[in-house]
């Protein structure tokens, strides 16, 4: 019956590739639709969480720190809910990591809070006694680039269709209506804060790098 | 008899001759079942063996092609076209009906879930908890807590609970002098107990310092006249009404279980609420832990 079959090799290359292919379809592909979209509620970072997330890939804080809680009860119990894949929906790279050295900070919005960060970025034995984290004390002068983080929302917002909203516009009259925005959101993590050259430079308009990467660590939940 | 047939007949004796020697050399115990059986078992292998493998030399040597050839050819090698062996052709059919069975019900219902497997252990782990530790003893409720402590408290509060020289609250005393002024100053609506809202300046200047002097002392001594103010919603004692308001002379469990469900932010900054990482055995642990901090 199919003996016209092994006369065609193509074909039936063709043909044992789309049987072998069918199985792998069926069960690949609606659980990556359903996987990919974005869980309910989620929504894109705001520039100063892009910011900090720019900040946390600089000082690669990835090689350290994870983001990622598998669905282990040892885990879920120290951070939390296990992660799900629809989280990552506007994580452009995600940072999920491959190596705890330190813990897991997918969650660390949760259980952390901003005046923790200032205390821990400074000095982590200060709060963390035998900590090998080294501090980060740059962060607290070097300033957070602001604007990159405009461009790159405004990047994803026309290339991936990140529901960032029609003020996000690749001018630099829509930047300058949006930054009072980043300058609010950065005083309200200053205002948390107990240094007062970072609360002065944020009342300047210079955000430090360390309230950057704050926003982005509280938004972690 | 054929040559091959005299052969077959040798090795298989040879075999079982092999299998008699290596039982008598070694003292084998044949009144044990087992060891019967093991020996019948060497022997049968061997005669099946033989037979099987002169059967099919036969049938190698002397069968002739049977069926009719196929039209292809390939490089002169052909084809018959026999039909399938029935076992092979009913396997196959077996096979179908279970991929059937995969994709409409094996597959998408009782497909292995990583989550499900996971749910499973939880929730086993979770009544394994709860039943082994209904009615803990002190000293468990005090282990687990200092456990718990270590782990989700300890980053803000310090191993010791002493609060890591005033960047969080100092579990070894109730309350520093500092704290209950800035209360006294902003008021409070964070803890959501019944009695609802503190309203900020209950109390101003040295009332204040009074109050706050009394409160960060232990209680102790003295009443100032202006606790008064304290007093109709934190009770003459300060122990909150039976749980109407915050206490302010201990860390009783009310006062842990609405901080932790509820978190705070205070003159020393912002603590979290707790309420998804804590379950009702954990908390009472904890608050046996807190409570022997302060002693």
């Amino acid at each position: 019956m199919f003996h016209w079959l092994e006369k065609n090799p193509f074909f039936f290359a063709v043909g044992v590739f789309i049987v072998i292919a069918f199985a792998g379809l069926i069960e690949i592909l609606p659980n990556f639709a359903e996987a990919s979209r974005p869980v309910v509620g989620l929504k894109p970072y705001t520039v100063l969480e892009l910011a900090g997330k720019e900040v946390y890939k600089k000082d690669n804080c990835l090689s350290c720190h994870s983001q990622l809680i598998r669905p282990f009860k040892a885990e879920t119990d120290r951070y939390g809910q296990y992660s799900l894949s629809g989280e990552y929906a506007y994580d452009r790279p995600f940072l999920w990591g491959s190596k705890r050295t330190g813990p897991d900070l997918h969650r660390v919005g949760n259980y952390r809070t901003t005046d923790w960060h200032e205390n821990h970025m400074w000095e982590p034995t200060d709060v963390v006694p035998g900590s090998i984290m080294p501090a980060y004390k740059h962060q607290f002068t070097n300033v957070a680039d602001i604007e990159t983080a405009y461009a790159e929302a405004v990047t994803v917002k026309n290339v991936f269709a990140t529901p960032y909203g029609d003020e996000f516009q690749a001018t630099k009259a829509a930047w300058e209506a949006h930054k009072p925005k980043v300058l609010a959101d950065a005083q309200k993590i200053a205002a948390d804060m107990k240094n007062k050259d970072i609360k002065e430079a944020v009342a300047a308009g210079n955000i430090p790098e360390v309230v950057a990467l704050i926003a982005y660590l509280n938004r972690l939940k | 008899m054929s040559a091959l047939m005299i052969k077959g007949l040798l090795f298989a004796a040879a075999l079982i001759g092999a299998t008699i020697y290596v039982v008598e050399s070694m003292n084998i115990d044949l009144s044990d079942p087992i060891n019967m059986i093991t020996i019948i078992g060497a022997v049968a292998i061997a005669v099946i063996t033989v037979s099987v493998a002169v059967k099919y030399i036969n049938q190698m040597k002397t069968d002739t092609a049977s069926g009719e050839l196929a039209d292809e050819n390939w490089d002169g090698i052909g084809e018959y076209k026999n039909e399938l062996p029935g076992g092979w052709a009913y396997s196959f059919l077996g096979t179908m009906i279970w991929a059937m069975w995969y994709m409409i019900s094996g597959y998408p219902v009782n497909a292995f879930s990583q989550i499900g497997q996971y749910n499973e252990e939880v929730k086993a782990y979770n009544a394994k908890f709860e039943a082994v530790h209904k009615n803990a003893d002190a000293a468990t409720l005090q282990q687990m807590g200092e456990s718990i402590f270590l782990v989700q408290c300890a980053p803000c509060h310090g191993a010791t609970g002493d609060g890591l020289s005033g960047k969080a609250h100092d579990f070894t005393s109730r309350m520093s002098k500092a704290q209950i002024l800035d209360v006294i100053k902003n008021g409070s609506n964070q803890l959501g107990y019944p009695m609802g809202a503190m309203p900020p300046m209950m109390a101003q200047g040295a009332d204040a310092e009074a109050i706050a002097t009394y409160i960060a002392g232990g209680m102790k001594g003295e009443q100032p006249a202006s606790f008064a103010a304290c007093a109709s919603c934190h009770g003459a004692d300060g122990k909150g009404m039976a749980g109407m308001s915050p206490n302010l002379a201990a860390y009783d469990a009310t006062l842990i279980d609405h901080t932790l469900q509820n978190g705070k932010k205070g003159s020393l900054g912002k603590m979290p609420s707790f309420k998804t990482m804590i379950t009702p055995v954990q908390e009472k642990a904890l608050t046996v832990y807190i409570q022997s901090l302060a002693n």
